[in-house]
């Protein structure tokens, strides 16, 4: 039975077909169910080795003793046949560790896919809350290309930069500021000018990217030269304050005179008319003290700038 | 031939000597002996050094210290062919089943 299934594998060896799975298996002596566990290299090994210790106690003494020379006989063919078995069945586990290794493989790459998709899915939501950030902040942030044409920006930076109206107005405004630099730039906006801190980084990464950050700080110089103004109004007031004070002094001194002068006024005209005069002047005087000290403990520039004008008045008047 | 066992940590390496054949003559009694030195241990290496002729029956009692340890979940290697022995082996494939190195220490590893 072996020898004639030998002879057929010959054959079928010589013409190079095989007519089906079925005749393959039957023509090598080996069991569709030895194919069938060619995915799983464990079955596979314990079927196969099954087979060996069954075929190798039918297998006389001798026929492997390459002493006694070539076996013979009913020992030849089922050398031959053990052969051919032990031929499939080591290209069946060999194809089984390969499966195997490729299924290894398989599930490597697939547990690196989800470390991959794991890690993509923390950047998106690191990416979303960055964006968050930059939206919510007051200062502009923009991205630059390195020709200078901004890749992204955030809404403070479009509204400083009037980038929804002009997208190349990022090249002009960082045109004054250094790279790696800081300046202040004023800029129109609307119809307004404003003045805008901008500051230039280079991105790490080699990529000629630049990240600009835009301040508006119109408020803050303003907010500056009130506070220069108001320290000068308070030293003016200071000075006013003092000079009160000092003219007071000799004012009353002045007045109490031009009363004695008109007390002792005598029939001579022309004292009564002097007497008269610096009696009235000394009053206006000591007034406009009195309506000085109100401003000076009032400490308010519109107080002042409204005494200075009714006495600019009361002179253009009195010309 | 007799068997002797030495054990290096888990695995434990089985040494054929004695007698340069393991064949029809000797198989049944190196099979038990073998596997009663490998008792429980699931890790072996098999010294083949000290054979230079196997026949059928020393193939099948290869077959059975490989397939005892494939049953305990452990593995048994082979090492120390003589030329005969490998080309018995290789006639009948099974250098492509077993697991074979060149000495005991490589097989150890």
């Amino acid at each position: 039975m072996a020898e004639r299934n030998a002879d057929k594998s010959a054959q079928a060896h010589a013409t190079g077909t095989f007519p089906d799975l079925t005749e393959l298996c039957r023509i090598h002596e080996i069991g569709l169910d030895l194919i069938d566990k060619s995915h799983d290299l464990d079955g596979l090994l314990d079927r196969v080795l099954d087979e060996y210790e069954t075929r190798l106690q039918r297998l006389p003494s001798e026929a492997l003793d390459a002493r006694a020379g070539a076996a013979r006989g009913d020992g030849a063919a089922q050398l031959r046949g053990l052969v051919m078995f032990a031929t499939q069945a080591a290209a069946l586990k060999e194809k089984a560790v390969a499966a195997g290794e490729l299924r290894r493989k398989a599930a490597m790459l697939e547990e690196s896919n989800a470390r991959l998709q794991q890690a993509l899915d923390e950047a998106r939501r690191a990416h979303a809350r960055l964006e968050g950030v930059l939206a919510a902040l007051s200062s502009g942030v923009m991205i630059l290309h390195p020709e200078g044409g901004a890749v992204t920006a955030n809404g403070a930076a479009r509204a400083l930069a009037g980038l929804d109206d002009d997208p190349e107005r990022a090249r002009l405004i960082v045109a004054g500021v250094p790279r790696d630099g800081d300046a202040e730039i004023d800029l129109p906006v609307f119809q307004d000018r404003r003045t805008l801190l901008v500051s230039r980084r280079a991105l790490p990464g080699g990529t000629g990217e630049e990240v600009v950050l835009v301040t508006d700080v119109t408020s803050r110089n303003d907010a500056v030269e009130e506070r220069v103004r108001l320290e000068k109004l308070a030293e003016v007031l200071k000075t006013l304050s003092v000079l009160s004070h000092k003219i007071n002094n000799p004012l009353t001194a002045l007045l109490g005179r031009a009363q004695m002068l008109q007390a002792h006024k005598g029939e001579n005209p022309m004292v009564v008319k002097a007497a008269t005069v610096i009696e009235e002047s000394s009053l206006r005087i000591a007034d406009l003290i009195r309506e000085l000290t109100r401003v000076v403990k009032e400490g308010r520039h519109e107080a002042l700038d409204q005494l200075l004008d009714m006495n600019a008045s009361a002179q253009e008047s009195g010309r | 031939m007799s068997v002797v066992a030495v054990s290096n940590g888990p695995t434990r390496t089985l040494r054929l000597t004695g007698c340069d054949a393991l064949d029809a003559a000797n198989a049944a009694e190196i099979k038990r002996e073998a596997l009663a030195l490998l008792g429980d241990h699931p890790n072996a290496v098999v010294d083949l050094s000290g054979v230079s002729f196997v026949d059928s029956a020393g193939v099948g009692v290869l077959v059975g210290l490989f397939k005892h340890a494939r049953g305990r979940g452990g593995r048994v290697r082979f090492c120390g062919l003589s030329p005969g022995v490998r080309a018995v082996l290789e006639l009948i494939q099974l250098d492509r089943i077993f697991e074979i190195f060149d000495d005991a220490e490589a097989a150890a590893r």
